[in-house]
């Protein structure tokens, strides 16, 4: 076996369970919090796609979130437009607003990137939660909107299942994979990467260092917003405290730096690892210890960033490449 | 056509002008040495051409535009490419990686960045390296990656900033033979150097800095016997006394 | 107009204690060169702690500080030395350690967190204090005591870490490693020695704008994050690494959202607040009172 048919063979088993896993798992509950840790899948890796390989530091992604998820939900609630056309027009104002962010703050130290994020996503999550009506639209303030389950069908994104949200999320989470993995190898992840590690080294190789990152944010902004549209029709029920919080937009971070950023699988791995904790935490302490799964993302962030700045992802997939290694050289030994 | 013309540079960091109405210019295929004491104000001049930072007044031309206020990828564009006297890879990354950096500044397509950067990097024997860490290698393999790095944006000139400081004398030899190829190849090479034997064994012309101004020009006989320029290296008394 | 005129002297003396916050901030970043997100938890460990000293002995609110200036210090210091410093030492290299603020920011999650589990959500506010809703009368204009106390409290601080600064060896030794921090540990300044007091000193200066809080300021376990944002708000429209800058950029939003009021519904003032910090960042990046270069 070679080395790619290796690669393959596990890309594929791991496909094949994935998709069959709804034939297993009847358990609605079970269901629900593997689609969240798919949905957290999707939105660290297009968090890693500007984080991770543009080497800055994103504090307020929930801002994407609440986009996409406000814009579609207004739209289908008050115009009757389908939230899959929502899906793209929130993804698109998503990506005006990146770019807002960006543009001024790419240019200087990474710390002002990091305080645009954050005070940008607190001042539209304050804005939201005062204003009950701006214009012709209706925000509801700090009540949130409410999506009546009535239409189901595909065209109105409502299923009365769980399943047909599994694999909308699934098929998403492996289109952003696929993505992000073509952007790495692409002259755009290698100019992402170069400006992220050495600026001034990059911009003498002819890299417009801030032009990259701002590509970067505007494409993570775009396919953050997509996951808002999915919360928002997988919920059916958003306000400001879910969708736009600021624990949020952590949990995202904090999950992609903890599996290992500017890698591919990190992202993933981390949300493998923590989605579980968060949910235990929250089902068995929720009430009595609220916060605890904040405060052990926070432990395990400051000892891995110590430890292990790459990420958990760098011991996972030094043991990946053993494991590869043995199978794809014992083989052609016993012949 | 002159490649490089420089006219009248100031650069001034708040009260301090590192550069003072400084002039030279450059033929292609040329290579000029800059050499001055430490604070002359030479990588400042490496900066304002780069454009690292624009200059306070003044007018830098390549190859008959002017480019001032022009940023540094641009710049590398135009075919101006440079090293970094404390050397800058990604150290993260493989050789490899580190030199398709600078060969996607001439292509979109990754396989092709890579056949040029191997080309690169077969030119300047580092080939066999080039899965290897940027941050594992030694100081005179990534001085030769920092070139390789330049070289692999098919400059037209290129701007060597102490590229030997640190090299044992063994290696400092075979970084003025790499030089050398490179000038056989058509690349103007302006040089910033403090190793004095390779500098007079390299350049065609000689322009020596001190305190921002030139003190003094010509070939490299003609500058060593200059007393001005002894007097900037050693100070005043030894002339004197 | 009178009740502008009181509006707007109010909102610099609430504005000086945003002042305050951000002072803390500004200085570790001078230093350091790294923005620490859990400032504001430090000054919500502040606050707690002068809550607490007051709460249980009655003495009067500033006497707070001989406790909360030492335990904030050594707070500061401590986390410095302990999370902060190896990864400075890992990332020699590195010019910007943006890993640091990733760490700053797991600290701002687990303080805040624990307080939740540690005091609850409720809301706490110190009922007999002799600062509590007093006010001066000036004819018709009347000013809040303890955010005058407040006032005084952050001009003091500003100017005291001004002079130490200034005057001081240990200040000098500041000032260098924050120009050139390889220049100065060749001269024998010991950068992690550095780091430690300027951690210490930043953390001590959101000690003492929690016990200027606390006096008329509810205590709870997310208050950190208004003052953190207003806090990073104030220091870019200030420009980083600017003491003075600090102080007059919380005043700025102090009177922006004591003023804006009168004429405008409480929401949009803040968003005032966020678009003159979006407009500093397009038009004046080094802030409005800002070095152009780094100190």
């Amino acid at each position: 076996m070679t080395r790619q048919q290796f690669q393959a063979l596990s890309l594929g088993l791991v496909a094949a369970v994935v998709l069959a896993l709804p034939l297993f798992v009847r358990s609605a509950t079970y269901l629900h919090i593997l689609i969240l840790l798919y949905l957290y899948a999707y939105l660290t890796t297009s968090w890693n796609l500007v984080g991770g390989f543009a080497g800055v530091l994103p504090l307020g992604h929930a801002t994407f979130v609440g986009i996409g998820a406000y814009t579609s939900t207004i739209l289908s609630l008050q115009y009757g437009v389908t939230p899959w056309i929502g899906m793209l027009a929130g993804g698109l104002l998503s990506v005006f607003v990146g770019v807002l962010i960006g543009l001024p703050t790419f240019k200087m130290r990474g710390a002002y990137f990091a305080l645009a994020t954050i005070a940008f996503a607190e001042g539209i999550r304050v804005m939201v939660e005062n204003i009950d009506q701006l214009g012709p639209l209706k925000i509801n303030g700090p009540r949130g909107l409410q999506i009546p389950p009535l239409n189901f069908g595909l065209a109105n994104f409502m299923f009365p299942g769980k399943e047909p949200y599994y694999y909308i999320i699934v098929t998403m989470l492996a289109a952003v994979l696929a993505f992000t993995y073509f952007i790495s190898r692409s002259k755009l992840g290698y100019y992402l990467s170069a400006g992220g590690e050495e600026p001034e080294a990059a911009m003498a190789l002819g890299v417009n260092v801030a032009r990259c990152k701002l590509i970067a944010m505007a494409m993570s902004s775009f396919l953050t917003a997509l996951a808002g549209t999915f919360w928002a029709q997988f919920t059916l029920y958003i306000h400001p405290k879910s969708v736009i919080s600021l624990d949020l937009s952590f949990e995202i971070a904090f999950i992609a730096l903890i599996g290992g950023r500017g890698s591919i699988g990190g992202p993933i791995l981390g949300a493998i690892v923590l989605r579980p904790v968060s949910d235990i935490c929250r089902i068995y302490f929720g009430d009595k210890l609220p916060g605890l799964h904040l405060i052990i993302f926070g432990v395990v962030l400051i000892l891995v960033m110590i430890f292990l700045p790459r990420g958990l992802q760098e011991p996972f997939s030094g043991l990946y490449n053993k494991v590869a290694d043995r199978l794809t050289s014992t083989v052609p030994r016993q012949e | 056509m002159k490649i490089l013309e420089v006219k009248n540079l100031v650069r001034d960091f708040g009260g301090l002008r590192a550069v003072d109405h400084l002039n030279l210019d450059m033929d292609e295929g040329q290579i000029l040495g800059l050499i001055g004491p430490n604070g002359a104000g030479k990588s400042t001049v490496f900066n304002c051409i780069a454009g690292v930072y624009p200059p306070t007044s003044g007018e830098i031309r390549f190859s008959g535009v002017s480019v001032h206020g022009e940023k540094p990828w641009t710049l590398c564009r135009r075919g101006l490419a440079r090293t970094f006297q404390i050397v800058k890879p990604f150290s993260s990354k493989t050789v490899l990686y580190n030199v398709m950096v600078g060969s996607f500044a001439r292509t979109d397509r990754p396989a092709e960045a890579e056949r040029r950067a191997m080309d690169v990097l077969r030119f300047l024997k580092l080939d066999h390296l080039h899965d290897t860490k940027a941050g594992n290698l030694t100081i005179a393999h990534r001085k030769r990656l920092e070139i390789a790095r330049a070289l692999a944006t098919e400059p037209r000139m290129l701007l060597l900033d102490e590229v030997m400081a640190g090299l044992r004398p063994t290696e400092v030899d075979e970084m003025v033979k790499i030089i050398q190829q490179l000038r056989e190849r058509g690349i103007t090479i302006f040089i910033i150097e403090h190793i004095m034997r390779a500098i007079m064994a390299l350049s065609d012309w000689i322009v020596v800095i001190h305190f921002g101004r030139k003190i003094s020009e010509g070939v490299p006989a003609q500058v060593a016997a200059d007393e001005n320029v002894i007097k900037a290296y050693l100070g005043d008394e030894y002339v004197v006394s | 107009m009178i009740y502008v005129l009181e509006d707007l002297i109010n909102g610099i003396l609430m504005g000086s204690i945003y002042g305050l916050t951000a002072l803390g901030l500004t200085l570790i970043f001078g230093v350091l060169k790294v923005i620490n997100f859990a400032h504001g938890s430090m000054l919500m460990v502040g606050m707690y702690a002068a809550y607490w000293a007051v709460a249980l002995t009655g003495v009067h609110p500033y006497l707070a500080l001989v406790l909360v200036i030492p335990v904030m210090y050594l707070f500061g210091h401590a986390m410095q030395d302990i999370i902060i410093k190896p990864i400075f030492k890992a990332e020699k290299q590195v010019r910007e350690p943006i890993t640091v603020i990733i760490v700053t920011t797991g600290v701002w999650y687990i303080l805040d967190n624990l307080s939740l589990l540690v005091f609850g959500p409720q809301y706490r506010t110190l009922q007999d204090n002799p600062l509590r809703g007093k006010m001066l009368e000036f004819g018709d204009i009347m000013i809040s005591v303890p955010k005058l106390w407040g006032f005084a409290a952050a001009v003091a601080t500003a100017l005291a870490v001004y002079l130490f600064l200034q005057k001081t060896r240990m200040g000098r030794a500041i000032r260098a490693t924050s120009l050139d921090r390889e220049a100065a540990s060749l001269m024998g300044i010991n950068q992690y020695r550095i780091y430690n007091v300027a951690f210490g000193i930043g953390t001590a200066t959101a000690g003492i704008a929690g016990v200027a809080l606390v006096p008329f300021y509810n205590v709870f376990p997310s208050v950190g994050v208004l003052f953190d944002i207003k806090g990073f708000i104030i220091v870019v429209l200030g420009g980083l690494g600017s003491i003075g800058g600090a102080l007059l950029g919380g005043m700025i939003v102090g009177v922006i959202e004591s003023v804006g009021p009168q004429v405008m519904t409480a929401t949009w003032t803040e968003a005032i607040v966020y678009a003159l910090f979006l407009l500093v960042l397009f038009v004046k990046p080094s802030g409005l009172f800002g070095v152009k270069y780094d100190w």
